[in-house]
């Protein structure tokens, strides 16, 4: 029998002890990748096999601490609700979204508007913190882990075990040998992120198709991110549950939008001079001053608008922006407080919406997706709303990939300045990230598994993007 | 957006003719109501805000008659003059000041249709009505209580009724404690000390708007004549309201009946009138329409069109509260013409792509760190003042926060990067070593702009090992330095999150642009890390700053 110099030397020491694990080879001197090469060559030729061995230890996260010492948010909550604290506006200095999220989930409250009331379910759990209890006694459940409150850590010990085969073999018959054929430790290497790949591609199409680079900051005032945008200030995507406000820095100064901030409020008013009938409510400035962080780069759009019109730039203008937004949600397997959107716009005298269908199934194309629609939807700041959907050959179904339209007369005429036609999509790429990278919780897409990373192939479409 | 159940047979019935399941799920989404599912006969229908007549299925049925071709135009509902009237007094002004009133007569009302009807009042309270504040819906069975009503505002202890689903007399005070609706809506009766009643000519209690209403006047299936009472804060939605519920009964066969409220008679369904410019049509839709294919269309949304001119007159039903421009117009026509029927075209638009050139900086640092061996991360731009301070052992310094974050990983936007790669070490604990990550992204900062904070593009790494050190993070920056063509001056400065005599700053013409060091025990420890690490973090757009 022919066998490389490393497998000849683990042979030998497996010889003398029958199994050792990885580590206890490191610790003799031997290199790991070697080892790793020996084993693999060594179970080739049936003279050893490599077992793994699993431990999980589960441990509590910061969160899981907190719950654990203190108590859940939820039951804290109904604690409270029992007490006679039944307005949301008492509650606040509780965690309340968790709380109030985890509470209907069990069925242990009822609640709208300001006042939370218990289910009898509700009152039942009153007794005992049964979460609290559990991560005590260590009695850890995977609803625990999707929570964030614990933690699973798999150590894997790979061991080196001799067969009957191997321990037959008499090393002095062995020849030393060079093989071409084993498989080799595959090295660790420079790799960019999955996601910032497809995002990087997906800038490359849209520049391809001759746009230009918009960026934008994270915190706007409320004026860019929904004001600007025809939204309502009683719309509900205000709300506090949706929208992140800020403490600090507060309030933005409004001026440099100069009479645009008169306009905006005019059309809210009564429609300006849009032609509009307007919202009929009495607009505040004070509200559109305060700072979101925003939640959709559609800010960026309404803001270069601004930009267009105060630069005088020549039109038609095609547009694009990839960038992070945030919704107020609690975090768990399906959902994030931020989330990457890949806005366009294209502004123009003589644009209708079949070159808005033109942009977008141009860019699905290349993206990889043959088959797209448009379904009709809602949105307050575009007409001709609606939502983009591709055909998933593989999984065949109908995508949601994000939102398109026109935008609103309302939207272009008070931040443009002039009436002109302004074609605008916000796209999201994270489930093609999500199947690429084949992972189901969300939270991966941020968490940089070395694993993870490196095992996912480089992304292109799956038909090379051909057209 | 507003999930509904509806009953396939009764939506058939209303539409005059089955519709086969298939096509409503393939083609019903395709009028802006998305079909989910049909099992059995419930179907899952999901309804955009711009729509509360949709929340039905009379109001369903009605828009697919049209949709589908089989009974196109404006519908028009016969309203008789009616004797019935509301007195306000002028006590609900602050309270809640507007009220609108219809009575449908001869009704024949089962358990499902009355659940529908229910079904309608909670999506129009919890969408429109902006959970009742806005709006809230009364129906009474008419033949319980006297006319004339007065709608007035009393004192909470001196008036008291048996509400709905509770078997006594309560004072409106204990309805709001007690009553399950009543701490759920107390919110919007919070600054008031008078609340809003109907009350009948013998004094007894209608409704508690935006509450409850009086089991007396409950509607069940005996009931054949409802008087419907619509309470607001704005005038306007209120009236849509209105209209949308005594068209929604008047499908079911109801006869409306007009009511003088505060001498002002309602329902008042006159169709709103717009023009719709034809050659605005087709330059903002790309659709080369004849004006007889763009009527046709708008007949085939309910609504009542005529040719006039170069101009489309354009009626649209009261039930509508969603077209507020022509634009919106517009849409109805491509809606009708179906988006699947419109070719797509890319015009000729001449013009450069661009990107940023801080974005190209970027990307040439991303492929110099690739090269270099390290692992892109792609992190949370929220964290907490724990992590990006106390765990890296700095002073607190200026960082924006959120004011209402739901956990405290959403309490601040980090306004550095290398906390977001511990936090990457900390995730990856499991994985052999080394580790090297690197990062090109923004944080923010807070500075004297007219928002008071903005972005700035930054780049970091980190490397984690045994006899990993100070040496392995100062080779990277020489990569840096080498493949972007820039020259560093590195002086030695102690920042606490590092080990005392290995740590620097990084100098770039003079000007401070970044950090480099080993990190001190505390820190490794702080993020449970078993192996030194080391890393720099720079300020990209500084660099390119001045390097131009």
């Amino acid at each position: 029998m022919k066998l490389s110099s490393q497998a000849i030397d683990i042979l030998e020491q497996l010889k003398k002890h029958g199994r050792r694990t990885v580590e206890e080879l490191e610790n003799e001197g031997f290199d790991q990748s070697m080892v790793n090469r020996a084993a693999i060559e060594l179970q080739d030729k049936g003279l050893a096999e490599v077992e793994e061995e699993e431990t999980v230890t589960r441990y509590l996260t910061e969160t899981g601490k907190k719950v654990a010492a203190e108590g859940s948010p939820e039951h804290k909550l109904i604690e409270r609700v029992e007490e006679g604290d039944k307005s949301l506006s008492k509650l606040q200095d509780l965690n309340l979204d968790v709380a109030l999220g985890k509470a209907r989930q069990k069925n242990w409250i009822e609640i709208q508007g300001g006042s939370v009331a218990l289910t009898d379910k509700g009152k039942n759990a009153l007794e005992e913190d049964d979460l609290k209890k559990r991560l005590n006694e260590e009695d850890f459940m995977q609803v625990h882990e999707d929570r964030g409150l614990v933690e699973a850590e798999i150590e894997v010990t790979r061991i080196l075990v001799l067969t009957e085969k191997g321990e037959d073999l008499e090393l002095e018959k062995v020849e030393e040998d060079f093989n071409v054929e084993a498989q080799v430790q595959t090295p660790r290497i420079g790799k960019k992120h999955f996601y910032k790949e497809i995002l990087d591609f997906a800038q490359e199409k849209f520049v391809e198709m001759g746009f230009q680079e918009m960026t934008g900051d994270f915190i706007v005032p409320s004026f860019l991110n929904f004001d600007a945008l025809y939204t309502a200030q009683d719309h509900p995507a205000r709300d506090l549950h949706d929208t992140f406000f800020m403490k600090t820095p507060e309030k933005s100064d409004l001026s440099e939008y100069g009479d645009k901030v008169q306009h905006v409020k005019e059309t809210h008013e009564d429609g300006w001079t849009t032609g509009s009938k307007g919202w009929g409510y009495d607009w505040s400035e004070q509200e559109a001053s305060r700072n979101v962080l925003r939640t959709h780069t559609t800010a960026v759009s309404a803001r270069r608008l601004h930009e267009i019109d105060i630069n005088e730039e020549e039109l038609p203008k095609k547009l694009f922006c990839i960038g992070r937004n945030f919704r107020n949600e609690t975090v768990d397997r399906t959902h994030l407080p931020g989330f990457i959107q890949l806005d366009g716009i294209v502004v123009g005298k003589n644009l209708n919406y079949r070159n808005l269908k033109g942009y977008l199934s141009e860019f699905f194309e290349k993206m990889g997706y043959e088959e797209f629609r448009l379904i009709p939807s809602y949105y307050p700041y575009t007409e001709m709303s609606t939502e983009v959907q591709v055909y998933d050959e593989e999984e065949d179904e109908w995508l949601g990939m994000g939102g398109a339209g026109l935008f609103r007369p309302e939207v272009v005429k008070p931040m443009l300045g002039f009436e002109a036609t302004v074609l605008a999509w916000g796209l999201g790429l994270g489930r093609v990230a999500m199947k690429a990278a084949e992972i189901e919780d969300i939270r991966e897409l941020y968490r940089n598994d070395i694993e993870i990373l490196e095992e996912t192939p480089k992304w292109r479409p799956h038909n090379g993007g051909e057209q | 957006m507003a999930n509904l159940e509806i009953d396939k047979r009764e939506f058939d019935q209303l539409v005059g003719e089955s519709i086969d399941n298939q096509k409503m799920i393939e083609e019903g989404s395709m009028l802006g109501a998305h079909w989910h599912r049909i099992e059995g006969n419930v179907c899952e229908v999901e309804t955009y805000p711009n729509r509360p007549d949709l929340l039905s299925v009379e109001g369903l049925a009605r828009a697919y008659r049209g949709f589908f071709d089989i009974d196109t135009g404006r519908e028009k509902y016969d309203i008789q003059k009616g004797d019935l009237k509301v007195e306000v007094d002028e006590s609900v002004e602050d309270v809640r000041p507007h009220i609108g009133g219809a009575v449908v007569r001869g009704l024949e009302l089962s358990k499902k249709k009355i659940n529908g009807l229910i079904q309608l009042q909670e999506k129009m309270h919890e969408t429109m009505g902006r959970r009742r504040d806005k709006l809230a819906i009364g129906l009474h069975d008419l033949s319980t209580v006297e006319a004339p009503f007065t709608y007035k505002a009393v004192e909470p202890e001196k008036v008291s009724f048996k509400p709905l689903e509770y078997d006594k007399h309560m004072q409106l005070g204990e309805i709001l404690d007690e009553h399950e609706k009543g701490q759920k809506y107390a919110w919007i009766l919070e600054d008031e000390d008078r609340y809003p009643i109907i009350e009948d000519s013998e004094g007894k209690v209608l409704s508690f708007p935006p509450i409850i209403n009086n089991q007396l006047t409950e509607v069940d299936s005996e009931t054949t004549d409802i008087f419907i009472d619509v309470t607001g804060k704005h005038r306007e939605t209120v009236m849509k309201a209105l209209n949308i519920l005594t068209t929604a009964l008047s499908e079911r066969g109801g006869q409306i009946e007009s009511v003088t409220v505060d001498g002002e008679k309602m329902p008042d369904l006159t169709p709103e009138e717009m023009e719709l410019d034809i050659e605005y049509f087709r330059d903002i839709s790309g659709l080369d329409l004849e004006p007889e294919e763009i009527v046709k269309r708008l007949e085939m949304m309910k609504h009542e069109a005529k040719k006039k001119g170069d101009k489309i007159k354009v009626k649209i039903p009261a039930y509508r509260n969603d077209i507020i421009h022509q634009y919106d117009l517009i849409e109805e026509v491509v809606i009708a013409h179906r988006y699947d029927n419109i070719e797509p075209e890319v015009p000729e638009v001449d013009q450069m792509a661009s990107v940023k050139p801080i974005q190209d900086f970027a990307d040439r640092i991303r492929d110099v760190m690739t090269g270099a061996g390290a692992l892109e991360a792609n992190t949370f731009y929220l964290s907490s003042k724990e992590k990006i301070f106390e765990m890296m052992e700095i002073e607190e310094n200026e960082v924006a926060e959120v004011a209402n974050a739901s956990g405290e990983e959403q309490e601040v936007v980090r306004n550095w990067l290398l906390p977001s790669l511990f936090q990457t070490l900390h995730d990856n604990r499991h994985h052999s070593y080394p580790q090297t990550f690197f990062e090109v992204s923004d944080v923010v900062e807070l500075d004297n702009s007219r928002v008071g904070a903005s972005n700035k593009k930054k780049m970091a790494y980190i490397v984690t090992g045994n006899e990993k050190d100070y040496t392995d993070a100062r080779a990277i920056l020489q990569v840096l330095e080498r493949d972007l063509g820039l020259e560093f001056d590195v002086q030695e400065k102690y920042r606490s999150c590092f080990k005392e005599s290995r740590s620097a700053a990084v100098y770039f013409k003079d000007k401070r642009v970044g950090i480099i060091g080993e990190f001190s025990e505390e820190v490794i420890e702080n993020w449970e890390l078993s192996y030194p690490a080391a890393g720099l973090e720079l300020d990209v757009e500084k660099i390119l700053e001045l390097k131009e």
